[in-house]
């Protein structure tokens, strides 16, 4: 019996079968794939495999022995103490530190003199260790590298990250064992492939335990002023109200930041008696404010926290005995993870409601339940060829004491993201870096990797690598501020955008206060708190989640299936639904529903092929582009989960759509990758690879360095790439990722030939019809024209300035 | 082009960001940004060396349209401290013939003895009749004033949500500010006001926006 094993006896525990495995592969030696609900004992598993093996060792050497990496800072901070505890229980004396973007300078000092036995850090900052001139000597003694819920960084380019960093580890440490814990997912053997990279054998060990989750929808008691759009969902607070007062906690999780301090805010104004017992969480607020919420919930102080996915993960708050989810959680493995926030002991059942923000999204609930049942868990899809990526940790390594671009085309060539690379585009990269650009050109003073003698590529100059260190990380913002009060007390970050639309006065709500913005100093707003009742809501800038594909299929399967029609969800729809069956129709499973109506704004016509957001973005590209062939015209496109709408000035008639065949699979991903091209949908993508790549700098909070004359937009690069470089890897990425990475040409083509055979039902309404409502008061659009430029200028009109609302 | 008239006298706005005034054969250029590509790429960042060559393609095929014998740079010529472009600039100084004058932005950094070197004047402002020629855009009483700075740009909407941002030039009675006339320059949307005419350029033409 190993010293874990007999330890869990001791306390009279009995070890469950994964922990045993987990223990037991281990000490063989083996890398292990670990995958387990959350809350069900897999820090034991692993923690207590590595306990054991350090009793086997004659004498632990110094320096760091386990890297253990993790997808959240907070979650970070968990694994530190249950670790650390562990090892004290055991009686150890090994030492476990953290090592986040939150630890202080002084303590990173400290650390790099004298290392702990086990790291816990996020994959950004690994890889700030790696910029380090002496990584080398960091890592010489590690035996071990965990990678903590790995189906949150799979499917990102944190993702493509940790995959780098663990590929070059083991190039330092051949030796090195590599271990994956994960949540259930669908692709699980392709997920511990991608994790340990090609060529490395490894042991999948699942955990058998099964979590009951109950999943409850609100629905409210009249539909009649129920709304046909919207995100928010506040209208059903009374409902949530009476949820919050049956049980101890409660989590409400909200898709956004904005929609998180909206429902406090309406929270804290209709039952002022809560406050006090609520309290908000999100990745904008400090870190203290954020630690104070997590403690406040662990020791049963707080009744309900309002919160975003910044408290989605590990993070065990035992008091949690229900859950809120407001809108559309659009995935299954979201929705459940969510749910595993509460009854966090290991057999009690978790509770969590279902909250539609538009009539719609009732029928979503459905869909999800159905989608609970069968355990249908989303494929996690990994990030191909990611260059920015790349260059990225190329420049880490050239700060951090160079590298062979030999040797490291070897260790790249054995992630997944890269297994493809070739030689060609390896040598493109390395003349990006050294030269910027692919020939030798005079008068030029490029400076960034410098080649040496021997072929080692570095980075000497001082400038280049201080800015480096200052940007790194995948995560993308919009130039960040802090909040702080006069005293200055911190209170969080607010993208600098939102703020230079307020003036000095303004009010604006942050963090559940209303603060009156007093002055700009630097990289710091400093605000004082206010008493006007009205105040401006922040919006933060972040990507959009798309349904899964899996939650589409569901939907369309739970739409169309009529045994559905009982359920409550439904027959609260009825009244909707009589209301489109006038206007237009509803759809029979074999028919494509088309709707056209005229509006002050122009001519709609609604497409709903309910093929998720992902697929129904690039139809909707590719059929834009078809019409636009057919005659010179403008579209604005916009799009959800459900279908899409093609706004344009001019009327197409409904005879150029039925007799072109526009919906023909044939010429496809041409037709689809002409549409990128001319809707220009790559710049949005270019902005995240930019500032990855560090073609943008964008400074840091609170060390502003001398950068003025350095500054520029993405935008002006990726104008620039295009007209003068159209072959340059960053910009054909981005038309690359244009569609979520998701679409992959085998799904378009399968939706496709199912688009084909379906019979067209063209509507032409008097009014905008119930199922057009989300897409046609959606302000997120693409456009895509045919129309010469100077044509359209002169029917537009100059915009007159507006203030935020 | 365009044409304006001021105090009698004829200027041509155009589709570069370009000013042509006709009775003293000069051209007026805002805020090109030389040796910006170069001072990226000293910094690390690979921006495309083509971008360079840029101003002087824009140049020169305007020199064979318009027949201007004075160029007068309403500042920002260079983009920071003296680099590998001053050479492209001397040389191209040299090779045009053209008499030259610069008026300082707040980006002009380059000490005026390496201008004058090159036959170059460089002043804060300038007056010649009653036209006023400076870098901020500025309002001076009995004066037509001629500026850039701001690379001004507007956006313009229509029908169906369309939307679309453009460089312009706002004039009005008491002044006309310029585009930017560089090849790496981003855009600024000042306040448009009731009195202002808009000139928007596209790579073919130069359109007046309507105002609604």
């Amino acid at each position: 019996m190993n010293p874990v094993e007999k330890w869990f006896k001791s306390n009279g525990w009995k070890p469950q079968d994964f922990q045993i495995d987990c223990w037991e592969h281990y000490s063989k030696g083996e890398n292990l794939m670990l995958h387990a609900p959350t809350g069900t004992g897999k820090t034991y598993a692993i923690w207590g495999g590595i306990l054991n093996e350090s009793f086997e060792l004659k004498k632990i050497k110094e320096g760091i022995n386990v890297i253990w990496i993790t997808p959240l800072r907070a979650l970070a901070v968990e694994i530190q103490k249950s670790t650390q505890q562990l090892s004290r229980d055991l009686k150890t004396d090994i030492k476990v530190d953290l090592r986040t973007g939150d630890t202080p300078q002084s303590i990173r000092i400290k650390q790099n003199q004298n290392f702990p036995f086990g790291l816990i850090t996020t994959p950004e900052s690994l890889h700030v260790l790696l910029s380090s001139r002496k990584h080398k000597d960091f890592f010489k003694n590690l035996r071990a590298v965990v990678v903590d819920e790995w189906h949150e960084l799979l499917g990102t380019k944190r993702g493509v990250q940790t995959e780098l960093a663990i590929s070059y580890l083991r190039f330092l440490i051949p030796k090195l064992k590599t271990i994956g814990i994960s949540a259930t997912l669908g692709n699980k053997e392709l997920a511990g492939e991608i994790l340990m990279g090609l060529g490395n054998n490894f042991k999948t060990i699942t955990s058998k335990i099964k979590k009951k989750i109950n999943v409850k929808s609100i629905i409210p008691k009249s539909m009649e002023r129920f709304p046909w759009r919207g995100h928010l969902g506040t209208h059903l607070i009374d409902e949530v109200i009476k949820i919050i007062r049956k049980g101890k906690t409660t989590l409400i999780f909200t898709n956004t930041r904005s929609q998180c301090e909206i429902w406090y805010h309406k929270i804290i104004h209709s039952y002022p008696e809560l406050s006090g017992v609520i309290a908000m969480h999100h990745g904008s607020i400090d870190k203290k404010i954020r630690l104070w919420v997590e403690n406040g919930l662990r020791e049963k102080k707080l009744k309900v926290v309002v919160c975003t996915s910044s408290l989605d993960l590990g993070v065990d708050f035992s008091p949690v005995e229900t859950c809120i989810q407001v809108g559309s959680p659009k995935g299954v493995g979201r929705f459940i993870q969510r749910a595993g926030r509460s009854g966090h002991q290991p057999n009690n059942p978790s509770t969590i409601y279902f909250l539609p923000t538009h009539a719609i999204e009732l029928i979503e609930s459905v869909a999800l339940q159905e989608g609970i049942k069968q355990q249908m868990i989303e494929d996690r899809l990994p990030h191909i060829n990611s260059y920015d990526v790349l260059l990225q940790f190329l420049t880490t390594l050239a700060v951090g004491g160079g590298f062979f671009p030999d040797q490291i085309f070897s260790v790249i060539k054995k992630t997944f993201s890269f297994h493809t690379i070739n030689s060609s585009k390896w040598e493109w990269i390395l003349n990006f870096l050294t030269k910027g650009s692919q020939s030798l050109e005079y008068y030029d003073e490029f400076k960034k990797v410098n080649i040496l003698e021997d072929g080692m590529m570095m980075v000497l100059d001082k400038g280049v690598a201080l800015r480096h260190r200052l940007s790194m990380g995948t995560i993308v913002s919009d130039a960040v501020l802090k909040i702080k009060y006069q005293t200055g007390k911190n209170l969080g970050t607010i993208e600098e955008w939102f703020i230079s639309k307020l003036s000095r006065g303004d009010v604006f709500t942050f963090a559940g206060k209303n603060l009156e913005l007093l002055t700009l100093k630097g990289m710091e707003v400093i605000v004082r708190k206010s008493n006007v009742k009205k105040a401006k809501i922040p919006a933060w800038i972040g990507g959009r989640f798309s349904f899964s594909s899996n939650l589409s299929d569901l939907l369309k399967k739970t739409f169309h299936n009529k045994k559905n029609y009982s359920t409550h969800e439904f027959k609260a729809l009825k009244s909707i639904f009589k209301q489109q069956n006038r206007e237009s129709k509803i759809p029979n499973s074999d028919e494509l529903l088309i709707e056209r109506f005229k509006t002050s704004e122009g001519f709609h016509t609604l497409f709903y092929l309910f093929e998720g957001y992902a697929v129904n973005e690039a139809i909707s590209s590719l059929l834009a582009y078809r019409i636009s062939l057919l005659k010179p015209i403008t579209f604005t496109i916009s799009v959800n989960d459900y279908g899409f709408e093609l706004l344009s000035d001019q009327e197409f008639d409904r005879n150029i759509f039925l007799e072109n065949n526009l919906l023909t699979k044939e010429y496809l991903l041409d037709d689809l990758s002409k549409s990128v091209n001319i809707s220009e949908m790559s710049r949005r993508k270019f902005r995240e690879i930019a500032v990855i790549s560090g073609l943008v700098f964008q400074g840091y909070p609170r060390k502003p360095i001398k950068t003025k004359h350095l500054q520029s937009g993405s935008q002006l690069f990726y104008d620039v790439f295009k007209e003068h470089e159209p072959d340059n890897l960053l910009y054909l990425q981005a038309i690359n990722e244009t569609f979520d990475h998701a679409i992959e040409s085998p799904r378009i083509q399968r939706s496709f030939e199912k688009i084909e055979h379906l019979r067209i039902v063209w509507k032409d309404c008097k009014y905008p019809t119930p199922f057009s409502f989300p897409l046609i008061t959606d302000r997120i659009r693409s456009k895509l024209s045919s129309e010469s430029v100077e044509d359209r200028i002169r029917k537009m009109y100059l915009q007159l300035e507006m203030s935020v609302k | 082009m365009k044409e304006i008239n001021i105090f009698n006298n004829h200027f041509y706005l155009h589709k570069t960001g370009a000013i042509f005034w006709k009775e003293k054969d000069t051209l007026l250029l805002a805020d090109i940004h030389l040796g910006k590509v170069e001072h990226f790429r000293k910094s690390g960042i690979p921006v495309p060396r083509k971008v360079q060559g840029v101003f002087y393609e824009k140049i020169s095929r305007l020199k064979n349209s318009l027949n201007f014998s004075r160029v007068i740079f309403l500042g920002d010529l260079f983009h920071s401290s003296l680099n590998n472009e001053w050479f492209l600039f001397e040389n191209w100084v040299k090779k045009s013939s053209l008499k030259i004058i610069l008026i300082k932005g707040n980006h002009d950094i380059i000490p005026k003895y390496k201008f004058k070197q090159i036959g170059i004047e460089s002043y804060g402002d300038l007056k010649i009749e009653k036209f006023f020629f400076t870098h901020h855009p500025k309002k001076i009483d009995n004066f037509f004033v001629f500026s850039g700075h701001i690379h001004p740009g507007v956006k313009l909407i229509g029908k169906g949500r369309q939307l679309m941002k453009l460089p312009c030039f706002i004039y009005n009675k008491e002044q006309i500010i310029l585009p930017s006339f560089g090849g790496f320059t981003g855009m600024h949307f000042p306040k448009i006001k009731n009195s202002d005419k808009v000139f928007v350029i596209t790579k073919r033409e130069i359109i007046e926006v309507k105002k609604n």
